[in-house]
């Protein structure tokens, strides 16, 4: 029930970055809801589930990405086991915490697609511009994270759950 | 002691995530079918999802261009307003000028790109991440006989190609894209050539390969400017002669031998609506060999013949 949750957490996450962030964009950038996802794993589920449900989001948003397949899902799962193995030993959540955590999370998610992309060769995806789009892309993700957390939350809830977050409380 | 045989189970998930997303990538790079298959499948069942999505929250996009793009849209009405009281003017005058093109095109036994076999689409969608600016998708697909590499126009000319083809959606990636090289051939002097987007100047082209400056200082021999440029065709990437844009300045390249002629696109790629993907079919190999004596050793990089150096994008 709980993958099925998650699946439907991923399928819309997907449709709306397909459909509104075309159009609403800011400084010409969308925010990465995908990313959102999969650092939001992290924190939620802890470093071990939190990697593969990110490694899923990453997998779906290869399929639409220029990119060949694997490319955001490696750059994801990564970061989320980063962020549940760094949230694992802190504090009490909160959401300033969580809009924290959301901006490292995604500027680290789309500099390693960048630099992934790179590195599999594709060309163009290493300069100012890059660094541009993942500060931008960060802190909307990082205003979106609040939001975002609830359905993820939901779709997490489950016997292997790490924790409850205070900022959902 | 939990705590490390905890931390410890994570790492092999995340060697086991990274192996299977390494196993992925040389799976997908190798072109390997049931892999794009898949993708292409995934793609097919979330498209029309995306599609009443994309409708249903149209008004929202909207109404954020309206508050956030108000001082372009404003700029752009101006504009529209302007180009219709010059449409009004130039409607009798639009008849012969096409029927000049088509003249000039015959003249050079080019077809116009009207009478290609192709089918409408529409565009749907732009571009739908950060890191593919260049790129729309279009309502037709595999269904309705769009194949990978079929050149993209409008009635004016080339706007991009086929870059990946769904169900009932195809990708397009843009003549803007500098990544997508395009061979051409200059009617005024028959001469052909390699040329990509010039990154940052919308709407313009360069083509600095293939094509020598004359040995001769005889001014004739250049092409003019205002003159044709055409997709070279015959063994290129896309049908021979369908139109690029018309030739804006000619120079001296940096290394003094070669041609750098940079032109005027006839289609504004950054604004479009609806397009026609001419049904043909395409082969790999580039005439350049044959026709250009190249004597500065600079010749064209023949992996980049097949008219698309990159995926990126």
């Amino acid at each position: 029930m709980t993958w099925l949750k998650l699946g439907l957490v991923l399928v819309v996450s997907v449709v709306i970055q397909l459909s509104v962030f075309v159009d609403v964009r800011f400084f010409g950038v969308a925010p990465e809801l995908l990313a959102l996802v999969a650092v939001l794993a992290g924190f939620l589920a802890g470093p071990e589930r939190g990697a593969t449900v990110a490694f899923g989001a990453g997998l779906l948003w290869d399929v639409w990405l220029p990119t060949p397949l694997g490319v955001a899902a490696m750059s994801f799962a990564t970061v989320a086991f980063a962020i549940g193995s760094v949230e694992a030993g802190l504090f009490n959540e909160t959401r300033a915490q969580l809009a924290g955590l959301a901006f490292l999370g995604t500027f680290g998610a789309v500099i390693g697609y960048g630099l992934l992309a790179e590195v599999v060769g594709q060309r163009g995806f290493v300069d100012v511009e890059l660094l541009r789009v993942a500060l931008i892309a960060a802190a909307l993700n990082g205003v979106i994270a609040p939001l975002m957390a609830r359905p993820m939350s939901w779709a997490l809830r489950g016997p292997t759950t790490l924790r409850d977050p205070a900022v959902l409380r | 002691m939990a705590l490390a045989q905890r931390t410890g189970r994570s790492r092999h998930r995340l060697v086991l995530l990274a192996l299977t997303a390494i196993t992925l990538l040389t799976v997908d790079l190798n072109g390997f079918g049931p892999a794009e298959s898949a993708q292409r499948a995934v793609r097919d069942v979330l498209n029309p999802v995306a599609s009443l999505a994309s409708t249903i929250f149209s008004p929202v996009g909207d109404a954020w261009n309206s508050v956030f793009n108000y001082d372009d849209l404003e700029k752009e009405n101006e504009e529209l307003q302007a180009q219709i009281e010059d449409l009004q003017g130039a409607a009798l005058r639009g008849e012969a000028d096409t029927e000049t093109l088509r003249r000039l095109l015959a003249a050079s036994d080019i077809p116009y790109v009207g009478d290609l076999q192709s089918v409408s689409a529409q565009v749907v969608r732009g571009s739908v991440g950060n890191f593919d600016a260049h790129v729309v998708t279009i309502d037709k697909g595999s269904r309705h006989g769009i194949e990978e590499g079929m050149p993209v126009v409008t009635g004016a000319g080339m706007v991009g190609r086929v870059d990946q083809v769904d169900n009932s959606t195809s990708r397009v990636q843009l003549l803007s894209d500098d990544d997508l090289n395009v061979g051409v051939r200059l009617v005024s002097t028959d001469q052909v050539g390699l040329g990509y987007a010039i990154a940052g100047e919308r709407g313009m082209f360069v083509i600095d390969q293939g094509v020598n400056w004359p040995d001769t200082d005889d001014a004739t021999l250049l092409p003019g400017i205002g003159t044709l440029v055409v997709t070279a065709g015959e063994s290129g990437s896309y049908p021979a002669d369908i139109p690029l844009g018309l030739i804006a300045e000619v120079g001296r390249a940096a290394d003094e031998v070669s041609m750098r002629v940079e032109v005027e696109l006839a289609n504004d790629v950054g604004d479009l609506h609806f397009v026609s993907v001419v049904l043909s079919s395409v082969s790999d190999e580039f005439p350049l060999g044959e026709v250009i004596a190249d004597t500065t050793g600079q010749g064209i990089d023949p992996d980049v013949l097949d008219g698309d150096e990159g995926d990126g994008g």
